[in-house]
């Protein structure tokens, strides 16, 4: 165990144990950006697609780590809005006829609608009762699209509008958005924990009654949260699905996609930014290894990637994101809040050290004095 | 009467199991209630009522003259009625800065470096300062309680309900939180849920007591301590049957 562990642990950690300054930072993000947009000319577009869901797969757990790990809102139904997102688009598209990237932002607009509906209903329900009335909602929605033979019913539809676009530049584009938005669902949320919203939203997930008892309007910000999760999950389903130039009810609010988002977020480490970041390379890594280089089909994959989640949860259930993150120069994105004045509390520090007034001796490392 | 809190034949029941019963009391800032009674006689259900958690069948809570209705919880904490738990109920995951922080933000609705500062200060009230980055999950009991009245104080409370919160302390860390809740006293006012006579009588300046909840008896500590109904209350039979 602490062999595999320790073993895990150098091959994730390998690339430094310094901290990054902020000049190291910024010049990776540069070499990021040009990266993404050079990538279409320099890679094949199997490569294109394959990066494309990636970054899509964690934009959607993103959004459900802010739902679990910061709102304390287990979806089992976050599936219903990649789907919505998809059929939204679709028919936007197909009705307006104009390309469908015109019309993304329909998709996030529609989920967030619904979203802030059925929250007035599924609220009501805590913890797994949340948890079944969300797949509960996921599957019947599924159903009425099923039996609408307006929306294509249980056949699907497909995408014509997307010959509107030029076909050269379709798989480039939903690289360049998918990328978009993986980028935008990591430091949205960043920003939105760095609210006065995200303080709530910790304080909600840790005690809501504790919360509400200083002051938090605990629903309000759970609210937010699943709205703002319902709209990410849609645009990044809008994308995924245009990609596929065809959605079908069975493809669309397939449970999978909540139990990918679940696996990566578990894996990687709930309630933290980077996590889900280092789920998703793990997930497809696995994905690929078992598939491509042990040719496993694809329900043999899906029980390699469900027993390492359950080994993650049953070894490290704070994911591996806490293993590494010291090697890594600690967090990345943090949102812990720091005192304003330094000065003071190192001050303060200093005076209960002095008077030993501390039981765990803070401050005192051996040979101080 | 105009005090700061007035609660006038506040009624609640379950069913058949009476939690108040005509409870009626009025508390000023600078003032401390104490409240005592068997488990089951209803105080933290008073405290439920108080902080908006259950709602009353019956009577009225008025707050700084204003009626309170079904007003929520988070709209109750805002106003300044904070209650501290009997279990210390931290935010885990967050440092013992970021509780006090949150408290200072939404209780107290500040905002920038007013909740910041307002933080470090109570931290510093509070005794605190020097754990400000240790994740509140990971104090020890006394400082758990200190942490809970911390949140409360940051929250701007004006009435704070103490729910015994002396429970499963030493007895040097009851003086301690004793000395705390003195403190506070100056410029809260105060309901203190406490089965520790000695702790109570160091603060209040008057003692509820309840039994099926009814407020049966009020009075100045030491007159509520020593009176047989008292007696009779805790130990389950009348003073003059041994007599």
């Amino acid at each position: 165990m602490t062999q595999i562990r320790w073993r895990a642990l150098q091959a994730v950690a390998g690339l430094g144990t310094r901290r990054p300054g902020r000049v190291y930072r910024w010049s990776i993000v540069a070499v990021c950006v040009l990266a993404v947009i050079v990538a279409p000319w320099v890679i094949g577009e199997g490569a294109q697609r394959f990066l494309s869901e990636a970054m899509l797969m964690l934009a959607m757990a993103q959004m459900w780590n802010l739902l679990a790990g910061y709102a304390g809102l287990v979806s089992m139904g976050q599936q219903v809005f990649v789907g919505l997102g998809a059929y939204g688009l679709f028919f936007a598209s197909i009705s307006l006829k104009v390309a469908p990237f015109w019309v993304l932002p329909l998709a996030p607009l529609l989920c967030a609608a619904v979203a802030a509906i059925v929250a007035l209903f599924m609220f009501r329900l805590r913890e797994a009762y949340f948890a079944i009335g969300t797949w509960v909602f996921s599957e019947v929605v599924s159903l009425l699209i099923s039996k609408t033979e307006r929306l294509g019913g249980e056949r699907g539809v497909g995408l014509p509008t997307a010959r509107l676009v030029d076909p050269r530049w379709l798989e480039p584009l939903t690289f360049w958005i998918s990328a978009a938005i993986a980028v935008a669902s990591v430091f949205g949320t960043y920003a939105l924990l760095r609210s006065r919203v995200g303080l709530g939203l910790m304080t909600v997930r840790d005690n809501d009654v504790a919360a509400a008892s200083i002051g938090v309007d605990v629903w309000r910000n759970r609210f937010i949260a699943f709205v703002i999760a319902a709209a990410g999950c849609g645009l990044a389903g809008a994308v995924s699905f245009t990609a596929t130039l065809y959605v079908a009810p069975g493809f669309a609010f397939d449970p999978n996609w909540v139990v990918a988002m679940m696996i990566i977020v578990i894996i990687g480490g709930i309630g933290t930014l980077e996590g889900p970041i280092l789920g998703v390379i793990i997930y497809f890594a696995l994905r690929e290894t078992l598939t491509v280089v042990f040719g496993l089909s694809a329900g043999w994959y899906l029980i390699g990637l469900g027993m390492v989640a359950i080994a993650a949860i049953l070894f490290e259930p704070d994911g591996l994101w806490p293993l590494v993150r010291g090697r890594l120069g600690g967090d990345w994105l943090s949102v812990r809040r720091e005192p304003p004045t330094p000065p003071r509390i190192a001050a303060a520090t200093a005076a209960a050290a002095g008077v030993r007034s501390s039981p765990h001796g803070l401050g005192a490392t051996p040979g101080d004095r | 009467m105009s005090g700061l809190l007035e609660v006038a034949g506040l009624q609640k029941r379950f069913g058949a199991i009476v939690v108040a019963d005509d409870v009626t009391f009025s508390l000023d800032s600078g003032h401390c209630l104490g409240m005592i009674g068997p488990n089951g006689a209803g105080k933290s259900s008073v405290f439920n009522l108080i902080a908006g958690t259950i709602a009353p069948d019956g009577g009225t809570i008025r707050f700084e003259g204003q009626e309170l209705g079904r007003l929520p919880p988070h709209l109750r904490a805002r106003r300044g009625i904070v209650r501290a738990f009997q279990i210390p109920q931290p935010f885990p995951h967050l440092t013992v800065y970021e509780n006090v922080l949150a408290a200072a933000s939404f209780g107290a609705g500040r905002s920038g470096a007013g909740a910041a500062t307002a933080a470090l200060d109570v931290l510093a009230t509070m005794g605190l300062a020097a754990k400000a980055g240790v994740l509140a999950g990971q104090l020890p009991l006394l400082d758990r309680k200190r942490l809970e009245l911390g949140k409360a104080v940051a929250s701007c409370a004006k009435v704070l309900l103490l729910d015994e919160i002396a429970a499963g302390l030493t007895e040097p860390e009851v003086e301690e939180l004793v000395a705390l809740v003195r403190n506070l006293k100056t410029s809260h006012a105060i309901i203190w849920i406490e089965h520790i006579p000695h702790a109570l009588r160091a603060v209040a300046d008057r003692i509820m007591v309840l039994h099926f909840g009814r407020n049966v008896l009020e009075g100045r500590p030491a007159d509520v301590m020593t009176s047989r109904l008292v007696r009779e209350i805790y130990m389950g039979f009348r003073a003059d049957d041994v007599a």
